[in-house]
């Protein structure tokens, strides 16, 4: 990181609205990091009243978050039973949540290199054996939204849909722990995916650093010049399919032109 | 009867009540729940008026809940004053604790002598660090001064040591504090909490104050001697310092033949 870098980050970032980790969460109906720091006086109501114990208050190693409700699903994750957002006195969480399946506090992202079943899938195609392969699909059980948030591909691959909610439940019982947490974590809602963060910019810099490789790739005014040239006359592209497609809808004349 | 006994009995209550309402709460009776942040009694929520009063000015959003729990607050402090402080605040019974243990153990600390002036540069004080508080905290853009709430701070780790039994690095503050408490006689209260600064504001213009009632008394200066807020009864009886704990009304020698020094409406 160079002088002007650091200087941005150190500048512009502030250091009081909340940084981010994988694993912890914030209670249910949270607001957004910034606002939710901004709201929450650090009362310990949501604490209070959570049955489960899952949610703990913040010490020093979350820095100056001390004192701010946040949940670790490693330990205990939520089980969604809605009583803190109504507790709230200042709305940091929102007082009027009360349907488990709107909470949207995080998502579940599995490591494919981690995970038992895909490590067994893996093991029956290529016939390596390590030992290793186990079928476990404890996520997919414990999962309150089970065939929403997590569905199995090939019924074998656990896979997490958008209908995550991010309460963590496959997190905490997940078996398989790795260097930095399970073989399923929570990302919490705000943070991102580290993987997937900049995909675009840095795409447009790949574009950027080679013009002569993707010369044809068109940009600007001249791909809209092209997209408008796109007529749905004349000679239809061809397009292969691995499936049989219907050349005419029963019922309709084909319009021949 | 003595107003000291009345101010033990519900000060020894709240005290009990921050380690019995967890419990409740475990059970799953949530009649009271809460902090001395905020807390709920039946419906009737209540919350510090300074911890909302940082909330709105950082998020820039006054809901309907918070102007709610502020309502019974501020209508106690704008009648009886800063009794909040003398009454029901754990820290203010930790410190006449060791107050006491401090005359146990015949530890002299000087207690600051009053004189005209010394009320006077104790508000400003007060007064100044409490926007200084507000200026540090608008800058950091969160409800910073809750950190060094001590009844919110003692109350949520009387609920953390209950629920989970550990307390977490914020009580380093009250530790902290509390030994300071040993060689300098109630600081906090008298310069800097914020919390009670923010009440004695919002109680400027109260209803009931200590007043002298009797113009001959015997001015035996016992009033100002007790005062733990190191100021004049028979004069200030209406400052902001003032948290109407009656212990000067208690003392007055005068009192038992006519009445010299009361409370009044
Ligand atoms: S929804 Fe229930 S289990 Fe989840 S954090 Fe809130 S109180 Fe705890
Ligand atoms: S109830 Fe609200 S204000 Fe209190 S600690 Fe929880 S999130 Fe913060
Ligand atoms: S619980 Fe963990 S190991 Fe088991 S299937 Fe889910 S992600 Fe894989
Ligand atoms: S996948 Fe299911 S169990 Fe895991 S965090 Fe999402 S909703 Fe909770
Ligand atoms: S000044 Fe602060 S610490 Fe002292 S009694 Fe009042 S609220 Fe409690």
């Amino acid at each position: 990181m160079n002088l002007k870098e650091r200087l941005q980050k150190t500048l512009s970032e502030n250091p009081f609205k909340g940084f981010f980790k994988k694993n912890r969460l914030r209670p249910p109906g949270a607001r957004g990091e910034k606002q939710f720091m901004e709201l929450c006086i650090r009362c310990a109501r949501c604490i209070e009243v959570c049955p489960y114990d899952s949610i703990k208050r913040a010490d020093l190693f979350e820095k100056l978050q001390i004192g701010t409700p946040y949940i670790f699903p490693e330990d205990r994750a939520c089980y969604l039973c809605m009583k803190c957002p109504e507790v709230c006195p200042t709305g940091a969480l929102d007082n009027k949540l009360f349907e488990p399946e709107k909470v949207n506090i995080g998502k579940a992202v599995i490591s494919q290199e981690d995970c038992l079943n895909f490590i067994y899938f893996k093991e029956e195609e290529t016939g390596k054996i390590t030992g290793k392969a186990m079928i476990c699909s404890t996520c997919y059980n414990v999962c309150p939204f089970t065939d929403e948030a997590i569905v199995m591909e090939k019924y074998i691959l656990p896979v997490i849909t958008e209908k995550c909610v991010g309460c963590g439940i496959c997190v905490e019982k997940c078996p398989v722990k790795t260097t930095d947490g399970k073989a399923v974590n929570v990302v919490p809602t705000g943070m991102g995916n580290e993987k997937d963060a900049g995909y675009y910019y840095r795409r447009s810099k790949i574009l950027k650093s080679d013009p002569q490789k993707y010369k044809d790739i068109l940009k600007g005014d001249k791909l809209i010049e092209k997209k408008q040239n796109i007529s749905t006359f004349g000679e239809k592209k061809q397009f292969k399919y691995d499936f049989e497609i219907n050349t005419s809808i029963e019922g309709w004349e084909m319009n021949e032109d | 009867m003595k107003i000291k006994t009345i101010r033990r009995s519900v000060q020894i209550a709240v005290f009990l009540g921050m380690f019995i309402v967890p419990v409740l709460n475990i059970l799953e009776i949530y009649f009271i729940k809460g902090t001395f942040y905020s807390i709920d009694i039946g419906s009737i929520a209540m919350a510090d008026p300074l911890a909302i009063l940082q909330a709105v000015v950082a998020s820039k959003m006054f809901t309907y809940s918070m102007f709610a729990s502020l309502v019974i607050p501020v209508l106690l402090v704008l009648i009886f004053g800063r009794i909040w402080c003398s009454f029901m605040c754990p820290y203010y019974l930790v410190t006449e604790m060791i107050d006491s243990i401090k005359k146990k153990l015949k530890i002299k600390t000087k207690k600051t002598e009053y004189s005209d002036h010394l009320t006077v540069k104790t508000n400003m004080f007060r007064l100044g660090f409490l926007l200084f508080g507000l200026f540090v905290m608008g800058i950091s853009g969160i409800p910073l001064l809750n950190l060094i709430s001590a009844p919110g701070v003692i109350s949520s780790q009387a609920l953390v040591l209950v629920k989970f039994g550990y307390v977490t690095f914020e009580m380093a503050f009250i530790i902290t504090l509390i030994v300071l408490e040993f060689f300098y006689y109630k600081f906090w209260c008298r310069y800097f909490c914020p919390t009670g600064s923010f009440l004695s504001l919002i109680g400027l213009k109260r209803l009931l104050k200590v007043e002298k009632v009797n113009e001959n008394c015997s001015m035996c200066l016992s009033c100002i001697k007790t005062c733990p807020m190191a100021i004049n009864p028979m004069k200030d009886g209406s400052s902001v310092a003032c948290n109407n704990c009656g212990d000067c009304v208690d003392i007055c020698p005068d009192n038992k033949k006519t009445p010299t020094l009361k409370f009044k409406i």
